[in-house]
C-alpha cells in the first residue's frame, strides 16, 4: 500500500458512512407530524438504506422466483460475452483494415454510418432478430464493445513505426514473420487500452437490452424495468447497488490485465 | 586492396516535395571494400543518410546504382546486409534478450542455439542483469548497445551504421566507440558508418568520405592513417589524430561555410 493510503481510506469510509446517515435519518422526519405521505424527502422515491438492505436480503433468498443472484449472473455472464467476442471481432477486424488502405477506402462510409447509429435505437431490432433471451443482449453488447475495439486497432495497425518494420527486415523477417513479430504487438497495444472502456459499454449494452428482454433474458435490466412496474425504489436501488459492484469489480479486473499485458510500457513501469 | 563489396555508381536521388524537385544527392561513386570500416561525413541535409537508406534498400535511386557483391541492390534488402538505425528500433514489447534473439528467431535457428548466442552477445555487450528488462527501463545508451548487439548477433557481413550514436552524450559515445571498435576487431565486417561528426569519423574508420552540401556530391575520399588497434581517448591526444582532423576539417569547414554565406 501506498504511504497515507490509510488517511484516503478512513476519508472514504467516512463519506460513505455520512451519506448513508444522512440518506436514513432525512427520508425518515415528516413535514407535518403524523400526516401519512408527507416527507421532507420522500422514501418512496429514494428509498432508505436500512429499507434496501431488507429487500436485498429478501431478493437474495430462494422466497422469490427470479433470485438476485441469478439475475446478477446472468447480467455478468452476458457482458463477459459480448465483451470477448467484441475485442476478438474488432481486433481482427481492425487489424485487417488497418494493414490494407483498400478494404480500408471500401469499408470506411459504412463503418461510420453503422457508428454513428445511437446503438440503443437498434435494441428493438436486435430483440426482434435475436429473441428475449441471453443472446440478443449479448448481441447489443459485442456491437458496442467492436467498434470501439475497431476503431483503437485500426490506428494502432495504421500507426505502425515502419522503421520497426525496416529492422525485421534487416534481421531476416519474412512479411508474415513482421505481421506477427511487429505489426500484432504494435496494434495490441492500442486494442489493451481500449479494454477498460469496452467492459464498461458491454455492461450498459446488457443493461439496455435487458430493460426490453423482459424476464427470459432476466438480469439486473430487468429487475429495474420491473421495479418501474411496481413503483418499487428500494428494487431498483438494489439493482442499481449491485450493478455498481459488478462494474468496479470489472473495471479493476481488466485494470489489473492491462497493466500486465503492457508492463512493458514506460507509463506502467513500477518506480 | 581486397575485392570490392559496395558499389557506388553514378547515384542521384531526388525527392520531389510537393511540385519542387529537391536533389538530395548528385552523381555520388565509391568503393566499400571488404572488410573496410568506411565513414560517410558531411554537413546535415548533404543526403549522406540517403546514400545508406539507398544501400539498404530504404529508398529507391532516382539515377545510378549500388551493387552489394556484385548484386544490384533491389526492393528487399541484401540478407548479407545490417542496419543499425539513428533512431531507437529496439522492439519496447520486448526484453532485452529477446530483442536480441529476433535475428536468430526469424532465420529459425534452434532454441538452445539462440541461448547460448544470446548469452554471448549479451555479455559482449556488457547487459548481463538487463536479459529480462523491457527498453523502457534502460538508458539511451544501453538500448543502443541491444540494437546493435541484436544486428551483429546474426553475422552480417556489411554493416550499414546511420549515426547509431547521435543521440548519445559524449562520454556513452566514446565508451561505444571502444566497445564498436573491439566487436569489429574480431570479424572485421564490411561497414558504412554515417556521421556529421568528424572525430568518430577519424576515431572508428578506414577511410573517411566526405560529402558537399546539398545536393550532396563527393568533396574528398580521406584515407586515415591511424594505426590499429585504436584507443579511443588516448587517439584524442594524438598529433597524427590532430593533423588528419585538422586537413578534413579544412575541407568540410569550407561546405559549412559556404552554407552560411
Amino acid at each position: 500500500m501506498k504511504k497515507g493510503s490509510a488517511g484516503v481510506w478512513a476519508w472514504r469510509i467516512g463519506i460513505l458512512v455520512v451519506v448513508l446517515a444522512a440518506w436514513e435519518y432525512l427520508t425518515g422526519i415528516k413535514a407535518i407530524s403524523k400526516t401519512p405521505g408527507l416527507y421532507w424527502i420522500d422514501p418512496f422515491f429514494i428509498s432508505r438504506p436500512s429499507a434496501i438492505a431488507r429487500r436485498f436480503v429478501f431478493l437474495m433468498s430462494d422466497q422469490v422466483r427470479l433470485p438476485l443472484w441469478r439475475m446478477a449472473l446472468s447480467t455478468v455472464q452476458s457482458t463477459l460475452w459480448g465483451f470477448l467476442v467484441g475485442i476478438t471481432t474488432g481486433f481482427i477486424a481492425g487489424l485487417l483494415l488497418g494493414r490494407s488502405d483498400r478494404i480500408a477506402r471500401v469499408f470506411d462510409p459504412f463503418i461510420v454510418a453503422f457508428n454513428s447509429l445511437p446503438r440503443i435505437a437498434l435494441v428493438p431490432l436486435i430483440t426482434m432478430i435475436f429473441g428475449f433471451g441471453l443472446l440478443a443482449k449479448i448481441v447489443l453488447a459485442w456491437s458496442i464493445v467492436f467498434f470501439i475495439v475497431f476503431f483503437n486497432t485500426f490506428q494502432g495497425a495504421r500507426s505502425v513505426d515502419q522503421d520497426l518494420i525496416s529492422s525485421a527486415r534487416f534481421l531476416g523477417a519474412g512479411e508474415r514473420q513482421i505481421l506477427r513479430t511487429v505489426i500484432v504487438p504494435s496494434a495490441l497495444a492500442w486494442t489493451f487500452a481500449s479494454l477498460t472502456p469496452s467492459i464498461s459499454f458491454a455492461l450498459i449494452g446488457v443493461v439496455v437490452g435487458e430493460f426490453i428482454g423482459g424476464e427470459s433474458g432476466g438480469g439486473l435490466g430487468y429487475l429495474i424495468i420491473q421495479s418501474l412496474g411496481t413503483l418499487n425504489a428500494a428494487d431498483m436501488m438494489v439493482a442499481l447497488v449491485v450493478l455498481g459492484a459488478i462494474g468496479i469489480v470489472m473495471a479493476l479486473g481488466i485494470r489489473q490485465i492491462e497493466v500486465r499485458l503492457l508492463r512493458w510500457r514506460p507509463e506502467y513501469q513500477k518506480r | 586492396m581486397s575485392r570490392v563489396r559496395i558499389a557506388v555508381r553514378d547515384l542521384s536521388k531526388t525527392f520531389n516535395q510537393g511540385p519542387r524537385e529537391v536533389p538530395a544527392v548528385s552523381g555520388v561513386s565509391f568503393d566499400v571494400h571488404d572488410r573496410e570500416f568506411v565513414a560517410v561525413v558531411g554537413p546535415s541535409g548533404c543526403g549522406k543518410s540517403t546514400i545508406l537508406n539507398m544501400m539498404g534498400s530504404l529508398v529507391a535511386p532516382s539515377a545510378g546504382e549500388i551493387l552489394v557483391d556484385g548484386v544490384r541492390v533491389g526492393a528487399r534488402p541484401a540478407p548479407q546486409i545490417g542496419y543499425v538505425f539513428q533512431k531507437d528500433t529496439v522492439f519496447p514489447w520486448r526484453t532485452v534478450e529477446r530483442n536480441i534473439a529476433l535475428g536468430l528467431e526469424y532465420r529459425g535457428v534452434s532454441r538452445r542455439e539462440i541461448g547460448t548466442r544470446v548469452r554471448e552477445a549479451v555479455r559482449l555487450a556488457g547487459l548481463e542483469g538487463f536479459e529480462e528488462a523491457f527498453p523502457a527501463t534502460l538508458s539511451g545508451g544501453m538500448r543502443q548497445r541491444v540494437a546493435l548487439m541484436r544486428s551483429l548477433v546474426v553475422n552480417p557481413e556489411v554493416l550499414l551504421m546511420d549515426e547509431p550514436f547521435g543521440a548519445l552524450d559524449t562520454h556513452t559515445k566514446l565508451n561505444l566507440h571502444a566497445e564498436l571498435l573491439a566487436l569489429w576487431g574480431e570479424r572485421h565486417q564490411t561497414v558504412v558508418f554515417v556521421t556529421h561528426d568528424l572525430s568518430e569519423a577519424i576515431t572508428l574508420a578506414d577511410r573517411i568520405v566526405v560529402m558537399t552540401r546539398r545536393p550532396g556530391r563527393i568533396k574528398l575520399v580521406y584515407d586515415v592513417k591511424l594505426p590499429r588497434p585504436r584507443d579511443v581517448i588516448a587517439l584524442r591526444e594524438s598529433a597524427e589524430y590532430l593533423k588528419e582532423y585538422g586537413e578534413i576539417w579544412h575541407a568540410l569547414g569550407e561546405e559549412l561555410q559556404e552554407r552560411a554565406s
